[in-house]
């Protein structure tokens, strides 16, 4: 049992020197566990789903994924359960919560790749670019990302017709689901970029990613629009409703029911669907 | 449950440590990769050096270094939090004290999410300084509101039972608080831990929390053992302890600190897990006797058995997620101390003292 | 320590403003029934507890031979002196036995030894305890309640023949709400005591029962000394009068006993 120990012992010592080895090098394998929505959508854009056999709960899109089996909340994982799925690799965007759990499941012998595109644009296609290196859909990768920058451009550029009007100021809502509470989008992030490319202003200024949202902070921003992502519009269940949640009521977006449900892998992180989103976001921004 | 008072100490050790064998056979087997008997007998002789290690080397890993660390912490976290009921109730002559009471808990909870919101980079969690961060700061913390609780509480060398209490409920609500606010204020990464801290979980266990914990344990189960009489005499007031050699105050000093130790520990390992050390020492003494120097040693026992079933529960309601195991705790808990309650008030004269 | 005279020297003790001892001088009579005397409130409690060194006099010393009680570590006092306080109205969930063996507690660390279990049972024979040892305390009678904490005193001061000192019992009115019967049997059991080497400091409300057990008095009012008494026949009549603020009258003196009557 004692060599047994040291050996353990040296690796977990060695563990986090393994974090910096880029495992990109080994192929992905037919198991791969992906714990990252927007990966698992990338995945499915180039074709590459066969690899995959198990997902996070929140990773739902497209819908053929939904087939797969979930290991749980990515920020409330398990070892055991991702390990359970024999995975030949464990695929991450680095947002995994416990923090030890990637380094448990790296301790008996799993890969774990973490590849986190950031909050830009250029992230986003790089990882899709990365993504068809590691799978070998290099080609499908490339077709994509030139579509998709070709998409972004036109979006962008329609949109730009409004760039001198008056900008309305929209406030994003989002809902924390560990939290339980409703949260905004706050400035730094790829919903606010969407929503500028859009013709749109933050109606909240100050802050990063995300914050608690109070009424009187809903009020105080008095948006114009406001758009919900689903879980946290779904418990509302429609517009009116939504329009009652207290703040929301005191607001011009509320009064005026200008209130708009976004599926949340269209706003939080960047992908092909971009284009699409702006176009739409655009529409209901200026459409009167 | 008449039969069973008759029976001496020891067999009711014995039935206790079978039953405790048993539940750490299942909880080594039992959850979202299960090993047969005849795996763990496998493993354990390819560790041995017995046979070679077999093609399964991920599960061999599986079970040496995730299955098992976990069995031997939930066990050592259970008997902490069973032995630390103990001597609380029986310094506090309160059979409705836990090991959080004193603001333990709660301090220690608090440290480490200080920890987690304010390491920063320099304590993420690939770094060796976050692993001993954590649980020293937890310890600091836990330290320093059970001495707050007790100097509160202690005047010219005489510390005032109910003050204590008084003193806990209140610094717990501000450790509470601090937390609270800690996690509010936290950016989302963090938050995450937070809300873990205060449900605990064994979901990460590993070689080194486990021993740690088991070493704290060990070192103030040693110590403890000593003060099971002294507990006894404690029963008959202060005054009348002090005639049978007892020191009250060195006595209470003793076994806070012990106490804080122990439990301190366990939390920063392990996160904040409620009504074990409450449930332990009464179901022992439903069972048998209320004889500290029985309960010290049985509650460790117990403890452990308890805990170990709790977090095989945790393991298989939601698979492949976990339930955290303050969660189980607490619904079970909750009920059973009611129960308690409820039975007090119909015994006559029910008064520990 | 073969010389244990306990010895009060100018013990005086106050709490909160209130003077309850004053310079009290005295020294308790070994091998015999010490006994105090004094209405309510006079500072008998106190000074029984002081003499069994509870907690310090405010000035004065209390010797134990010639050694400052309070200079002895806890446990070697403990081996040498118990007290039995005024009934406990604790209900201890233990067994009778259980209350017992703690009397030994100063005498082992961590398990009895087999001398401990049969001093137990000796002191449980001798209070008439001996057939409810396996019993739960709390279903009691008050009675049995102090029997039962008799027992455990007399264990903790058991004598033993490696240990020849002197030892002293504390009976800070044990014989409160006790019936007659236990009353007797208590103060019976304690007098046979004597005879191990045993000094007796009783404070006792009941004059007659003092009387008829104690050897030696020592009177108290308001704090102080009033008189020492060889012998209840020693103490004026006056002074019983004046410090009971009742009138007394000795009805039959069958064996050098005194036996009063009181009435306002």
């Amino acid at each position: 049992m004692t060599r047994h120990f040291l050996a353990t012992l040296l690796f977990a010592l060695l563990a986090p020197l393994s974090a910096m080895t880029d495992h990109q090098a080994d192929p992905p394998g037919d198991r791969v566990v992906c714990v990252s929505k927007q990966i698992n959508e990338f995945v499915f854009d180039i074709g590459a789903e066969s690899h995959l056999v198990a997902r996070d709960l929140t990773s739902i899109y497209p819908r053929d994924i939904l087939k797969l089996p979930t290991v749980g909340y990515h920020r409330a994982l398990s070892p055991e359960g991702i390990i359970s799925m024999r995975p030949s690799v464990l695929l991450t965007d680095g947002n995994v919560g416990p923090n030890e759990v990637l380094d448990r499941v790296r301790s008996v012998g799993i890969s774990v790749v973490t590849m986190d595109p950031g909050d830009t644009l250029q992230g986003a296609e790089d990882l899709m670019i990365r993504l068809g290196n590691y799978f070998g859909r290099e080609e499908q990768a490339a077709t994509l990302v030139a579509a998709w920058k070709a998409g972004m451009e036109k979006a962008i550029r329609a949109a730009g017709h409004w760039a001198d009007q008056n900008k309305p100021r929209v406030l994003m809502v989002h809902f924390g689901q560990i939290g339980n509470s409703y949260l905004g989008l706050s400035p730094k992030g790829p919903a606010e970029q969407i929503l500028e490319w859009a013709g749109g202003r933050n109606a909240i200024a100050e802050g990063s990613r995300m914050v608690h949202l109070t009424p009187e902070m809903i009020a105080v921003a008095a948006p114009d629009v406001i758009i919900a992502t689903d879980v946290g519009f779904d418990r509302y269940g429609s517009v009116e409703k939504f329009a009652e949640m207290p703040g929301v009521n005191l607001t011009p977006a509320g009064r005026n029911l200008r209130i708009y449900r976004i599926d949340e892998t269209e706003m939080m992180y960047f992908g092909p669907r971009t284009p699409a989103s702006i176009t739409n976001i655009a529409r209901w921004l200026h459409d009167k | 449950m008449s039969a069973l008072r008759q029976l001496p100490y020891r067999q009711i050790y014995l039935a206790l440590m079978l039953l405790l064998a048993m539940s750490l056979i299942a909880s080594a087997s039992i959850g979202t990769i299960v090993f047969t008997p005849l795996d763990i007998a496998t493993f354990l002789g390819e560790a041995l050096g017995l046979s070679p290690t077999g093609p399964d080397v991920l599960n061999h890993n599986v079970f040496f270094l995730l299955r098992l660390p976990r069995v031997v912490l939930c066990g050592f976290t259970g008997a902490t939090l069973g032995v630390s009921g103990t001597l609380m109730q029986g310094l506090f002559r309160n059979p409705i004290v836990e090991p959080g009471l004193t603001g333990t808990s709660a301090g220690a909870a608090l440290g480490a999410a200080v920890v987690f919101v304010f390491g920063g980079t320099a304590l993420s969690f690939a770094s060796p300084l976050a692993t001993a961060g954590v649980p020293l700061l937890a310890f600091a913390c836990s330290f320093a509101t059970t001495m707050i609780v007790y100097r509160l509480s202690t005047t010219f060398g005489r510390t005032e039972i109910f003050t204590l209490l008084l003193a806990g409920i209140a610094i717990n609500a501000m450790c509470n608080a601090g937390t609270g606010f800690l996690s509010y204020i936290a950016r989302d990464p963090q938050a995450r831990n937070i809300t873990f801290w205060n449900l605990g979980t064994f979901t990460t266990a590993d070689w080194r929390g486990a021993l740690v914990v088991a070493t704290a344990f060990a070192a103030c189960f040693m110590l403890a053992l000593h003060h099971g009489k002294s507990l006894n005499a404690l029963m008959l007031g202060e005054e009348d302890a002090t005639y049978l050699g007892v020191e009250p105050d060195k006595l209470i000093f003793r076994l806070i600190v012990i106490n804080t130790v122990m439990v301190s520990v366990a939390t920063a390992m392990v996160g904040v897990i409620a009504f074990v050390g409450l449930v332990v020492p009464h179901l022992l003494r439903m069972i048998r006797s209320a004889d500290y120097t029985f309960l010290i040693p049985a509650s460790a026992l117990l403890g452990a058995l308890l805990m170990e079933i709790v977090d095989i529960v945790a393991r298989l309601v939601i698979q492949p997620a976990e339930l955290p195991i303050g969660i189980i705790t607490a619904l079970l808990g909750a009920p059973f101390f009611l129960w308690i309650l409820i039975l007090q008030r119909r015994a006559m004269g029910g008064s520990y003292g | 320590m073969a010389d244990l005279a306990v010895r009060l020297l100018n013990v005086s003790y106050a709490s909160n403003g209130t003077q309850i001892l004053s310079g009290i001088d005295l020294c308790f009579r070994p091998g015999l029934f010490n006994v105090v005397l004094g209405p309510n409130g006079a500072g008998k409690s106190t000074l029984i507890r002081i003499a069994a060194g509870s907690f310090a006099p405010s000035s004065g010393k209390v010797l134990y031979g010639d050694i400052p009680a309070l200079s002895f570590d806890a446990t070697t006092l403990a081996r040498r002196r118990a007290v039995l306080s005024q009934q406990i109205e604790l209900s201890l969930p233990l067994r009778v036995e259980d209350v017992v063996l703690m009397g030994r507690y100063p005498h082992y660390r961590d398990a009895p030894s087999i001398r401990d279990k049969e001093i137990v049972s000796r002191a449980l024979d001798l209070v008439d305890m001996a057939g409810r040892r396996h019993q739960p305390y709390p279903t009691l009678s008050g009675g049995e309640r102090q029997k039962t904490h008799l027992a455990r005193v007399l264990a903790q001061i058991w004598d033993d023949d490696d240990d020849r000192d002197e030892r002293i019992l504390f009976l800070d009115e044990p014989t409160t709400s006790l019936d007659i019967h236990y009353q007797i049997h208590l103060l019976d059991t304690a007098r046979k005591f004597l005879a191990r080497r045993c000094t007796i400091v009783a404070s006792l409300h009941d004059l007659n029962m003092a009387f008829d057990y104690g050897d030696h008095f020592f009177l108290l009012d308001f704090g102080r000394l009033l008189c020492e008494a060889n012998g209840a026949g020693s103490i004026p009549k006056e002074l019983i009068e004046r410090v009971y603020r009742v009138r007394a009258e000795m009805i039959a003196s069958a064996d050098q006993i005194a036996y009063w009557r009181f009435r306002l």
